[in-house]
């Protein structure tokens, strides 16, 4: 068990064409021990680059990696006693999975042939793969596969666990099955766990803590109420949350923000966006709450009935909103609803830079229990 | 005044493409009005086949035919002709023949001769193959190593030789392995030899080993090469992760990846050197003993088309047969596995 240090990582790939890449830039995260940690971000944002700059399968361009008291940054991967997970699990595909599992211990541990195999038995049975254990990973199914490349990472009881979007090669109802099995086993591991995924539902479910990157920067780190509720700029607050916040353009007038299509919005507490001429907008879906008179009006498109609660898809003008209201409002398409949003409940960014004016809440890090009072109703 | 017409404004470009179009609707329009004739693909394929029947297809059932015969010269008996009056075309046996049964194949278990191109063939074949694979894989890689620069030009330069004419390779081969050539001269320059390439019994067969590897180790790299890009490279880093060194990573995944293509190498170039026949021949013409490096084609060769006797070197050719597919099965059986993932 380790912390898990990186201090002021950036990485450059060469390109012949373009001179270097920088994929990975001035990233300082520190994961904490037995942490579970979720690097999130769009594709080509350098969150798979840096959890590979972590396992020492990619040479850092600068900065520095620790575990724990260790600097680990020259040392080759197999020296840093990490474990990784991969997005296709990079299964041995000629050795059996009992092979696969023990590979690890034959090369690296003093293990006797017979402590090798109790060991795999014991992991086997921990993931109930017992039964699969003379099998070649091309005669299991991809949840099965998917296991014994967590056994292979398991059974070495390394200092740190690394996942590379494990769960993406997943059909829909085994990836949630497999994400709280992964919490239930790194939690009674207690290992410090870096997890890769672009996926921002599988970062809020299993992350103790959540890193967004983007283009190679990190934007923001912290618990999944905090990124939600309390996003740094912009690109988090729309990145994270599903459906998406909407977005738009606003002028400001004072306390009253003027926007596309005949939006408008009197804010009671102008202090946000004083000195601000314009402001971007931001509303979540379930902030949008249809009223019978006053409010902003916008023209029903298509309405997606979830079960417990539909998606209002709506335009203003050239704008598209998206609102989850309850199961029983279903306005037909091109009926007029009418709509408020609560000023707490409000998004207010800087047109320029993206920065935060205005979140849910100025609180970082929010409690549980407090957070359960407030939320969308 | 050139580049765009004067008229119509469009550029000439345009114009030619339009042209172009107007010729390929003209041509479809033409093909579709064709009558349709069925199996008219055959028609198309039927030059294949001709020449698949009469230069493969017929010699190989001919040559099964032959192996229970005695060669007694050339046919003269007419069995039909063609007369047309003003054409007369009589068709003739190919051969005088005398049945003689399995005797062929009998004397084949009593012939010296045979026995000693088999010895010589096989002798070759134990120290050309893996001494060529191994070579090949090194050199695969060295080059796959992603710090070779150049790759391209070196995988060239090494494939070369198969592309080289037999004449010019076998004279260069002759002049280097010479007693006074340029290997000995090397080899003399730190104190070994000089050594009989070509007139030592021992030596010859080594000789013949030096010129095939020479020549084939190219082709056979590049077949590895491609195998080795094959490999997902998500399996070094899994074993790199595991705790895999240099080395244990080519034995635990590279080596195991790279099975089906080593398999196909390994057949091949055991079919290849048991076909052995040009090397050998040049190397009995600089001078060295039959006796240490007459290969199994070439004994066929000597049988069939100096001493004429065709049943029998026709029976040598199924025995010849029989042992590389026996050979072949085998390494596919010992290789192969039922895992060739």
């Amino acid at each position: 068990m380790a912390t898990i240090q990186i201090d002021s990582l950036r990485k450059e790939f060469e390109n012949d064409e373009a001179g270097s890449i920088v994929a990975v830039e001035d990233v300082d995260l520190t994961v904490e021990d037995g942490e579970f940690l979720v690097l999130v971000g769009p594709s080509g944002c350098g969150k798979t680059t840096t959890l590979r700059c972590v396992a020492g399968l990619e040479d850092v361009t600068s900065g520095a990696i620790r575990f724990g008291d260790r600097d680990v940054t020259d040392l080759q991967a197999r020296e840093r006693e990490v474990a990784m997970v991969f997005q296709n699990y990079a299964l041995y595909p000629h050795m059996n999975v009992r092979k696969n599992l023990g590979f690890g211990l034959k090369l690296s541990s003093g293990l006797s042939s017979a402590g090798i195999r109790e060991r795999v038995d014991d992991v086997a049975e921990m993931l109930g793969i017992g039964d699969l254990l003379g099998k070649k990973p091309k005669e299991l199914s991809g949840g099965q596969q998917q296991r014994v490349a967590l056994g292979r990472a398991i059974i070495r009881e390394p200092a740190v666990f690394l996942m590379d979007e494990p769960l993406s090669n997943l059909d829909a109802k085994l990836r949630a099955e497999m994400r709280t099995e992964l919490q239930e086993l790194q939690h009674e591991l207690g290992v410090t766990t870096m997890y890769v995924t672009h996926d921002q539902t599988e970062a809020m479910a299993m992350g103790h803590r959540i890193a967004v990157m983007n283009d190679g920067t990190l934007q923001q780190v912290g618990t999944p109420e905090a990124v939600y509720r309390s996003p740094t700029n912009e690109f988090v607050a729309n990145f994270i949350g599903s459906p998406s916040i909407n977005l738009l353009t606003a002028d400001v007038d004072g306390g009253t923000l003027t926007g596309p299509a005949g939006f408008e919005y009197a804010l009671e507490d102008a202090t946000p966006v004083a000195g601000h001429d314009r402001v971007r907008v931001g509303i979540r879906p379930e902030d949008i709450r249809p009223v019978n008179a006053d409010g902003n009006e916008a023209e029903a498109s298509v309405v997606e009935p979830m079960g417990n609660e539909n998606f209002l898809y709506m335009g203003m003008g050239d704008l598209e909103l998206t609102a989850r209201i309850a199961n029983d409002l279903r306005p037909a398409p091109g009926e007029t609803v009418r709509f408020e949003v609560d000023e707490a409940a409000l998004y207010l960014f800087d047109v320029a830079t993206g920065e935060a004016l205005k979140t849910m809440t100025d609180e970082t890090d929010v409690a549980v229990g407090e957070y359960t009072t407030t939320g969308g109703e | 005044m050139a580049g765009s017409d004067a008229r119509t404004g469009t550029p000439p470009s345009t114009r030619r493409q339009a042209l172009v179009d107007a010729f390929r609707y003209r041509r479809q329009a033409l093909t579709e009005r064709l009558p349709e004739l069925p199996g008219v693909a055959y028609v198309f394929l039927l030059p294949f086949f001709v020449l698949f029947a009469v230069f493969l297809l017929f010699p190989i059932l001919y040559t099964i035919y032959l192996s229970f015969f005695t060669f007694q010269g050339v046919g003269g008996t007419t069995v039909f002709a063609i007369d047309l009056g003003f054409f007369y075309f009589p068709v003739q046996t190919i051969s005088n023949l005398e049945f003689v049964g399995l005797r062929n194949y009998e004397r084949l278990l009593t012939d010296r001769q045979f026995h000693n191109a088999m010895y010589n063939t096989v002798f070759i074949l134990l120290f050309q193959v893996p001494l060529m694979i191994t070579i090949a894989l090194g050199l695969a890689v060295a080059l796959d190593a992603s710090f070779v620069r150049l790759r391209g030009l070196w995988r060239t330069t090494l494939a070369l030789p198969i592309s080289a004419n037999l004449v010019a390779y076998a004279t260069v081969f002759v002049l280097l392995m010479q007693e006074q050539g340029l290997v000995n001269y090397a080899l003399g320059l730190v104190g070994i030899g000089p050594i009989p390439w070509f007139t030592s019994e021992f030596w010859s067969r080594f000789t013949i080993v030096g010129a095939v590897t020479w020549r084939w180790t190219g082709y056979n790299m590049i077949i590895l090469l491609a195998g080795l890009q094959n490999v997902p490279q998500q399996l070094y880093e899994a074993a790199e992760i595991d705790g895999a060194n240099r080395l244990e990573k080519f034995r635990y995944v590279t080596l195991p990846q790279l099975r089906p293509v080593l398999l196909f190498v390994a057949v091949t170039s055991t079919i290849g050197t048991f076909k052995l026949f040009s090397e050998p021949l040049i190397v009995s013409d600089a001078g060295a003993p039959l006796s240490a490096t007459r290969t199994i084609v070439q004994y066929i060769y000597e049988t069939a088309f100096i001493d004429f006797r065709l049943g029998y070197a026709s029976a040598l050719t199924w025995v010849l047969i029989a042992i590389v597919s026996a050979l072949s099965v085998f390494q596919i059986k010992a290789l192969g596995g039922d895992d060739g993932a």
